[in-house]
């Protein structure tokens, strides 16, 4: 059912890992010259700058080629025709993505990617305008859910196939948007979601244990982290009061807590301070990197959105007492961990065994470096541009080969 | 639940340790099994690497520098906050006086517990100090914001102070070994650039253009000098893609402009070329990227500007687009394999 065949997927991440591994001084450079010829695989892949370059110009031809098509060959046509012809497109950018696959062996090259993800617009695009044109209302209305399924499934399908990793979060927002065609309840719409998501994440638990290190160990994991988000985020009503864009959410942007029923609104605040510690415990006991980044995102949104949950006032201080609590927290652990035997307690270190961490604390802080520095006012009228404290991007700590 | 993992990766490792050909779900674990078998490595490396891949002992270096991280900015976004709110109740003395403290805390901290200066790359002594010295530097732009917000020092000359901040936070930079503040340092600079500009009293978007030139001209060569003279030759990297994206934004601008844009097509076409030539010869595809996208927008804009005709732009993005999927795929087949 993949596109890859597993020895060739086993055989790059047996590569990658012996680079690393090389790379980290724990393999000599004849071993790891003499391990490398046991990886090959016929696999082609690139790195992640030209990876991105690809895609965006694979998007390019695929969109001025459909573009240049209904130009050409079709005057003023109707929004039924140009639904076929975009469900035609569907047909032709995934054969070419399997082509590309298949034929040219292209894995993560962002070309077989570009084509997936319009496979995935031009499915829905062509559903709505071929079958619902001009019928779109926010109202429960038969069978218009059929847009936001088709893309699902098909996102879920190149999720499976492909392997890229984004088709599944994005499988998880298509059927976000199902609940609303069939019910007004926004309580039922929230339940609906985080229900959905939940079954999925049995079946993915189940599924992956089988997967303990194998190839499929990562992506496995990663869509359980999205799902405990997703069942967070469906089930954390005042998440949207916090300019969170609600209308990407639920479809009505900020909800008062009356439009909820009381044993509803407060079983999601309960909910909301028991999940993330089944989620971090979780993590723990899997070792598993990205769900212990989820637990701590969703135990941070806790506290954020807890005040707003009970109608309790906002203080200034409230973030300055949140960064204490953060950093005491890394300080605690970090210290209790160091104190074990060889810095190690219960299986666990803060040591950094890996030059990836390194990698990844460079492009994590180069994206944290994003957010506007803190001012304690405006600027002058006359410098429109000042943005103080190094203004909008600093603390990027970009690595040398970014 | 890591037992029963371990007990069923062990029985397989020992039960069956099949080549991949035969065993296509062969894990990292056989793999390492394997190999210690052959020969190919000893003992000690099967027992360290088949640890590693079990995540026995697991990192959490990389979780708690980001909780570090998210608590320093948290802190410093409510203390500006707190401090813009309650100015008046507080009274500026006692404003002062706690930013002060925090401050002086945070520098004393980091000065007291650095390592002795070296001009090579050199790691923290313990791994608090970077995260204290980037509160330090946030704190000191909340205070000086809030001197001359209140008692307006200088005048409301706010480009001495980002100026003095560039200098300040580039000292400490090289000092401590700290990107976080060297990118703070970075941006301070240009943004006293942008700001002097704003002073003038015609400042029009050629003099922004300019001056993110001399911006560029100014880092760039400031990087190189540094990286000649063995001063932190690790932060050329920081250095020059900050210093890649600002030129090629300004000459874009130049690009897009309806007049006397020749020289700045000329502009654009050499520092793509250079781009393209630095990231192949050094390995550093972001430069290839750089030059594939901001080259296509800019030589885009200029053969399409007077082009009214749909089709024509069309066939215009089918085309161009394909020839540079084609020069990408070379790119990427001949150097840029490797991820």
């Amino acid at each position: 059912m993949r596109a890859y065949s597993a020895s060739s997927e086993v055989a790059l991440r047996a590569r990658k890992l012996l680079k690393e591994w090389a790379g980290e001084a724990f393999l000599t450079q004849e071993q790891y010259q003499r391990l490398e010829q046991e990886t090959v695989s016929e696999l082609r892949t690139t790195n992640i700058f030209l990876r991105l370059v690809l895609l965006l110009f694979t998007l390019i031809i695929v969109g001025a080629a459909a573009g240049l098509f209904f130009v050409v060959f079709l005057s003023r046509p109707s929004e039924q025709t140009v639904g076929a012809f975009l469900l035609i497109g569907t047909a032709v950018c995934y054969a070419a993505a399997e082509v590309a696959v298949s034929q040219f062996h292209l894995y993560r090259y962002g070309i077989e990617e570009a084509l997936v993800i319009c496979s995935v617009g031009f499915l829905c695009g062509g559903m709505e305008a071929a079958f619902f044109s001009g019928q779109y209302s926010p109202l429960p209305n038969g069978a218009q859910f059929l847009v936001p399924a088709a893309g699902a499934v098909i996102s879920l399908w190149i999720w499976h196939r492909f392997g890229v990793w984004y088709a599944f979060p994005a499988a998880m927002i298509f059927a976000l948007f199902l609940p609303g065609y069939w019910t007004s309840s926004h309580s039922a719409q929230h339940v609906i979601v985080a229900v959905g998501y939940s079954i999925g994440l049995i079946f993915v638990a189940a599924v992956r244990s089988h997967h303990r290190y194998d190839y499929l160990e990562d992506a496995y994991s990663l869509i359980e982290a999205f799902l405990w988000l997703g069942i967070y985020l469906a089930i954390n009503l005042k998440l949207s009061s916090l300019d969170m864009p609600g209308r990407w959410w639920w479809g009505g942007g900020t909800r008062a807590p009356s439009e909820f029923a009381r044993p509803f609104y407060w079983t999601t605040w309960v909910l909301i301070w028991c999940l993330p510690p089944v989620v971090l415990v979780r993590g723990i006991r899997l070792k598993d990197r990205f769900v212990i980044a989820v637990g701590s995102i969703v135990a941070i949104l806790t506290f954020i959105s807890n005040k707003p949950y009970l109608g309790w006032q906002r203080h200034t201080w409230d973030p300055m007492l949140l960064g204490i609590l953060l950093t005491g927290v890394a300080l605690f652990i970090r210290r209790w961990l160091a104190r074990g035997a060889g810095g190690i307690r219960y299986g666990f270190t803060a040591a950094r065994l890996s030059g990836k961490d390194k990698q990844w604390m460079n492009a994590s802080s180069a994206v944290l470096g994003l957010i506007p520095q803190p001012s304690t006012s405006s600027p002058p009228t006359r410098s429109p541009d000042f943005r103080f404290g190094g203004g909008a991007s600093g603390g990027g700590g970009a690595s040398s080969d970014f | 639940m890591g037992r029963t993992g371990c007990t069923r990766i062990q029985c397989r490792v020992l039960t069956c340790p099949r080549s991949e050909t035969t065993n296509p779900f062969m894990t990292i674990l056989a793999r390492l099994e394997q190999w210690k078998e052959q020969g190919a490595i000893s003992p000690a490396q099967h027992a360290r690497l088949a640890s590693l891949s079990r995540g026995e002992p697991f990192s959490l270096f990389l979780e708690l520098n980001v909780l570090l991280y998210a608590g320093v900015l948290a802190f410093v976004a409510g203390l500006g906050w707190t401090v813009t709110t309650w100015s008046q109740q507080l009274g500026n003395v006692v404003v002062l006086a706690t930013l002060s403290i925090v401050l002086a805390a945070s520098y004393w901290y980091c000065f007291s517990r650095a390592s002795a200066w070296s001009s090579a790359e050199t790691p923290a002594p313990n791994p608090i100090l970077d995260y204290v010295l980037y509160l330090g530097s946030l704190v000191w732009c909340v205070e000086l914001a809030y001197l001359e917000n209140q008692l307006h020092v200088l005048s409301g000359q706010w480009d001495l102070y980002l100026l003095a901040t560039a200098v300040l936070f580039f000292l400490l930079a090289y000092r401590f070994d700290n990107r976080f503040v060297l990118s703070l340092a970075l941006s301070s600079l240009a943004g006293w650039f942008g700001l002097t500009i704003s002073h003038w009293p015609s400042h029009q978007d050629a003099a922004y253009r300019q001056y993110a030139l001399v911006y560029c001209l100014l880092v760039g060569a400031g990087g190189v000098l540094l990286q000649r003279r063995g001063l932190k030759p690790h932060f050329f990297g920081t250095y020059l893609n900050i210093v890649a994206n600002i030129l090629f934004w300004a000459v874009l601008s130049g690009v897009f402009e309806r007049e006397d844009y020749g020289l700045w097509i000329l502009a654009l076409l050499i520092a793509c070329g250079a781009s393209l030539a630095w990231g192949l010869t050094r390995r550093q595809f972001a430069f290839v990227a750089y030059a594939a996208v901001y080259g296509y927008v800019g030589v885009s804009s200029l053969l399409l500007r007077s082009v009214n005709d749909t089709t024509a732009v069309l066939t215009y993005f089918v085309f161009t687009g394909e020839a540079m999927l084609v020069g990408l795929i070379v790119i990427a087949r001949r150097f840029g394999r490797s991820e």
